[in-house]
């Protein structure tokens, strides 16, 4: 029999990823759990295992594909009787409980929705699909029972974005440009149909709309002469001279399009770029951020560590300032506890959490990961050390699970390890608050009366002002500060 | 071209004024069009003039006269006399009510009109006959064209339409005198009806049927509950028989049928109706003249947005294809003159709707219960009868049913099928149902006067979840 394997919800609530390389050809025979392909999806590269035995019968995704979840992606021949296809949904380890589900429901909705030729919609949206020149019977809907909605056909004709439609991007510059608005499904002789319409109504000889329909040209989009009976009355000649400047506007784009693609590079904004993007577009245009900016004097942690370092070398654990930070953080956290918070917007509740799962923003090839280092508060440095240690390596090659990304509660980003004083950190929402850290770097500093060499470390602390004020920011900068200039303070922690 | 010809031009022209044709026209017009159309006959088409319009007229006009006699179970005792040339007279000024109405609109929406015999000269010229000697023809040049010739009823070898003994069902809605006996070949929607108006008229009509039913098409338990009702009505069934001759007597005529052994009947009566179906009028067209080439039964192929395979020409309502509808050929009219204008506009309907107009009547939308299941849904189906509607009782209208066949699973509405009282009325709740895509849930949860007939689809959709009050749950 065959066995349909569906692109199964390999993150929380997504709702498509890419196909990055197929592990596996038609006819190879696969063993269940043996992985198949490689998908991208907004966090990291995953392995999408075979659910079955058998043979593969059919590869249906391209490498590079972008598949919305519960697309067939595969087809396997497994033995047994010749049953109708079966279809599976591989759970993912942790799939979350509530979206994914929704996902699923929507995308196989989706599927019955054009079941016997019917798409569950209203006449208005399927109007509305047309004019946006989308197919109806590949959206997904929201509404009761899976419905199409005006806003599904909407979402889907702006790309897709929510996994509506498998629109692939296409990576090369695109030799014209695309006609404004309303292609007609016509797709014939109507070129009017090509434009947009501007006015409602024109007036004009019949000889004209011939003209106007030989040059290609839109009547309503030609600019008027005169009214007629308070209607807009175009000529011959009007329709002409707009079909010369349009063809002339069109040679022009055209030629500036075809310049820049020679040097230019396109490259798609898809998957970790563009959850990256999104997120910070979200946080940044959500909370207003502040940024509070202090300098420390680490000169005590500086040497701690040192003298630490080597005992932990031969425990096997590589020790950075990292921890001491950490450290540091969930002490000014307890002190400030709406510092360790997140704002509820539906509920209108700002929920302080119990829980102290600090976040460390990495930079890898693909772009900013932050792995999530749960429970900071009730381990020691060392394994707090340890398992930053194996969650920044495991981001950096991308072989990180999804749940070692989720749940932070308050996150740091080390500028300083490239180099910078000062920057201003985007907080990772729904978090209120984000610590960055600079380098740390001998600079001449006072103590008691006298210029000597010192280390200092520069942070800059952004918070979310609808949640916290400055003065709390400072505060809890004090503490942390406080914490990191006499680093045997840890040690009551 | 003919001396004193004058061309004419124009950016579309309708050919057929009919309920496709007047609306693409007025369409067409309203989005600023140049539009031309030729009418060979009347405005209106078959609708207004001999088929839904007159035969509805008369059938309303019979019913009343028919409920009138038969009212002694609600205390009335009346014997309506039926003026036959004063009903027909009624029925004549509606049509003209309606055909002046839709000559009034197309020209107020600046339609060029035309009255004479389109036939193609070229891909963008008609040449248009005046009816009458020494009319003369001219000349039309198009861009498009919108081709609405409708259909003509089917002969039968034998039984040629003479209006006086052999009548098509235009002749039978003419006629002003009621005949006693009435032989009707073809029990199909056109032959049930026009039975049902002349057998209340006190006519003795006899239909034959070659097949084994009456309404074809329709499900045994639908189409039952309308023979049943016929058969109170005295009409005679002979089902197995095909119309062979006819002899003229001295006082009317004999129909001789043949069943499917060789096996001759006779009856006996004074004027036969064949209404044995429709065929498209495509063939007087000159339609080589464009390289067009309707199929085998004479019906033009077209795209879901009415154009033939010549890309300027469209086709629309009954020439272009079944279900021979006057509802259907509109909406193709409102598409094609849209897709002219450049709009995005398509055939993406869900459900055609129809109606039947017999006692009772019917009216069905979307799936069966059994196209569900070939579809891939599970239907999940639900019932109401009438005898458990206090309207229907309350009108003395009790026979009949409603079914709304929805999918199991999202409750989606799939179809309904109503027999009964009014049901060309309440197919219509049905039909936006699927069209907009609403669930069981919907017709449910839809408060619905009471009392109305109305009310059954919301209960026949609540016993499809076994959630009905007043009846028993599947
Ligand atoms: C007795 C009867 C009852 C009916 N009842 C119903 C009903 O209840 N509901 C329903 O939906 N439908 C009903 N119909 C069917 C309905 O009438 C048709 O489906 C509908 O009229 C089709 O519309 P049309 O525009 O395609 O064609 P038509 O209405 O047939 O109009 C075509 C027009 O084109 C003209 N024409 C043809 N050739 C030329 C030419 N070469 N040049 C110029 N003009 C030309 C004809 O004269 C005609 O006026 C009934 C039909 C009959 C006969």
């Amino acid at each position: 029999m065959v066995f349909e394997f569906k692109l199964p919800d390999v993150g929380e609530g997504l709702t498509e990823a890419e196909i990055v390389s197929w592990l596996v050809s038609e006819g190879d025979t696969v063993t269940e759990d043996m992985p198949v392909a490689e998908a991208e999806t907004d966090k990291a590269v995953v392995e999408i295992p075979s659910p079955v035995n058998g043979t593969v019968r059919e590869i249906l995704a391209e490498a590079g594909e972008m598949v919305p979840v519960g697309n067939v992606i595969i087809t396997f021949n497994v033995e047994g009787e010749d049953e109708p296809p079966v279809e599976a949904e591989t759970e993912t380890e942790e799939a979350e409980a509530e979206e994914p589900v929704e996902a699923e429901k929507a995308a196989s909705n989706g599927e019955s929705s054009a079941k016997g030729g019917r798409v569950f919609a209203a006449p208005s949206a399927r109007r509305l699909a047309r004019e946006l020149g989308v197919d109806i019977t590949t959206v997904v809907g929201s509404g009761p029972s899976g419905r199409v909605t005006d806003q599904d056909v909407r979402t889907a004709a702006e790309g897709g974005d929510d996994g509506a439609q498998a629109a692939e991007p296409e990576p090369e510059v695109e030799s014209e440009p695309a006609p404004e608005t309303t292609e007609s499904t016509a797709g014939g002789s109507q070129a009017v149909s090509m434009q947009k319409v501007d006015r409602e109504k024109t007036l004009a000889a019949p000889a004209t709309r011939t003209l106007a329909k030989e040059l290609d040209v839109d009547l309503n989009a030609v600019p008027e002469v005169e009214k007629r009976e308070g209607q807009s009355f175009v000529t011959p000649e009007a329709v002409r001279e707009y079909a010369e400047a349009q063809t002339a506007a069109k040679e022009a784009d055209v030629a500036a399009i075809a310049e820049t693609s020679k040097e230019d590079e396109r490259v798609p904004y898809r998957g970790i770029r563009r959850t990256i993007g999104k997120q910070m577009e979200r946080s940044k245009y959500t909370a207003p951020h502040v940024t509070h900016h202090d300098e420390i004097d680490v000169t005590d942690l500086v040497a701690m560590r040192a003298d630490l370092k080597e005992e932990a070398e031969s425990r096997g654990v590589k020790l950075s300032y990292m921890p001491f930070v950490m450290k540091a953080i969930v002490a000014g956290l307890k002190e400030f506890p709406y510092m360790n918070s997140m704002l509820d917007e539906e509920a209108e509740e700002i929920v302080l959490k119990k829980d102290y799962n600090i976040g460390v923003a990495v930079a890898t090839d693909a772009g900013l990961m932050v792995p999530v280092v749960k429970g900071v508060d009730q381990k020691g440095m060392l394994q707090v050390s340890q398992e930053m240690n194996d969650l920044v390596e495991k981001a950096r090659d991308r072989s990180i699970a999804r749940s070692d990304m989720q749940g932070g509660t308050f996150t740091i980003t080390n500028f300083g390890a490239i180099g910078g004083e000062y920057a201003t950190p985007i907080i990772n929402f729904p978090e209120v608050a984000i610590l960055g850290l600079g380098a740390i770097k001998e600079k001449p500093r006072v103590v008691d009366g006298d210029v000597v060499p010192r280390h200092i470390m520069t942070i800059s602390l952004s918070i979310d002002h609808r949640i916290i004020d400055g003065a709390v920011a400072a505060q809890f900068a004090n503490t942390v500060k406080n914490y990191l200039e006499n680093p045997a303070l840890l040690l009551l922690e | 071209m003919v001396v004193g010809d004058i061309a004419t031009g124009t950016d579309v022209l309708v050919i057929g004024a009919g309920p496709g044709g007047y609306v693409a026209a007025i369409r067409a017009g309203q989005l600023d069009l140049d539009v031309t159309i030729v009418e060979k006959d009347a405005y209106g088409g078959t609708c207004l003039n001999y088929g839904c319009i007159p035969s509805k007229a008369l059938i309303s006009a019979t019913d009343v006269a028919h409920n009138a006699a038969n009212a002694e179970d609600m205390g009335i005792h009346a014997d309506p006399a039926v003026d036959m040339q004063g009903m027909v007279a009624w029925k004549d000024g509606v049509v003209n009510q309606l055909t002046g109405g839709v000559e009034k609109l197309m020209k107020a929406n600046g339609v060029n009109l035309m009255q004479g015999t389109a036939e193609f000269a070229g891909e963008n010229t008609v040449r248009v006959a005046h009816g009458g000697e020494g009319q003369g023809s001219e000349s039309i040049e198009f861009d498009s064209c919108i081709i609405a010739t409708g259909s003509r009823p089917f002969q039968i070898p034998g039984f040629e339409f003479d209006g006086e003994h052999v009548l098509s069902s235009r002749d039978a809605l003419a006629l002003d005198e009621i005949p006693e006996k009435l032989v009707v070949v073809g029990a199909g929607y056109i032959g049930m009806e026009l039975s049902t108006v002349f057998a209340k008229l006190g006519t003795e009509v006899t239909i034959v049927e070659m097949l084994d039913d009456a309404l074809p098409g329709y499900e045994p338990d639908v189409a039952r509950v309308v023979k049943k009702k016929a058969e109170e009505l005295g009409i005679e069934f002979h089902f197995g028989e095909a119309a062979k001759e006819w002899r003229k007597e001295a006082d009317g005529m004999t129909v001789v049928t043949e069943n499917k052994d060789g096996e001759t009947s006779e009856f006996k009566a004074d004027k036969t109706l064949v209404a044995v179906g429709r065929q498209p009028v495509s063939d007087t067209l000159n339609l080589e003249a464009v390289g067009l080439e309707p199929d085998e039964k004479g019906f033009l192929q077209t795209d879901d947005q009415c154009r033939t395979d010549v890309g300027h020409i469209y086709a629309i309502g009954d020439v272009a294809g079944e279900p021979m509808l006057a509802h259907k050929a509109s909406k193709e009219g409102h598409v094609a003159a849209e897709v002219i204008a450049g709009e995005p506009s398509t055939l993406d309907y869900q459900a055609i709707p129809a109606a039947v107009f017999t006692d009772p009547e019917i009216g069905t939308v979307g799936m069966t219960q059994d196209e569900a299941k070939d579809a891939g849904f599970e239907p999940a189906v639900g019932k109401f009868p009438f005898m458990a509607s206090g309207r229907a009782l309350s009108t003395g209208h009790s026979d009949g049913f409603v079914r709304v066949v929805a999918d199991e699973e999202s409750g989606f509405i799939l179809g309904g099928q109503i027999v009964g009282a009014e049901a060309s009325e309440l197919i219509a709740e049905l039909a936006l149902a699927i069209e907009m895509g609403a669930t069981i849930e919907d017709l449910t949860a839809t408060i619905h006067t009471h009392p109305t007939l109305a009310e059954a689809v919301m209960e026949a959709a609540a016993n499809a979840r076994g959630e009905a009050i007043h009846t028993l749950n599947r």
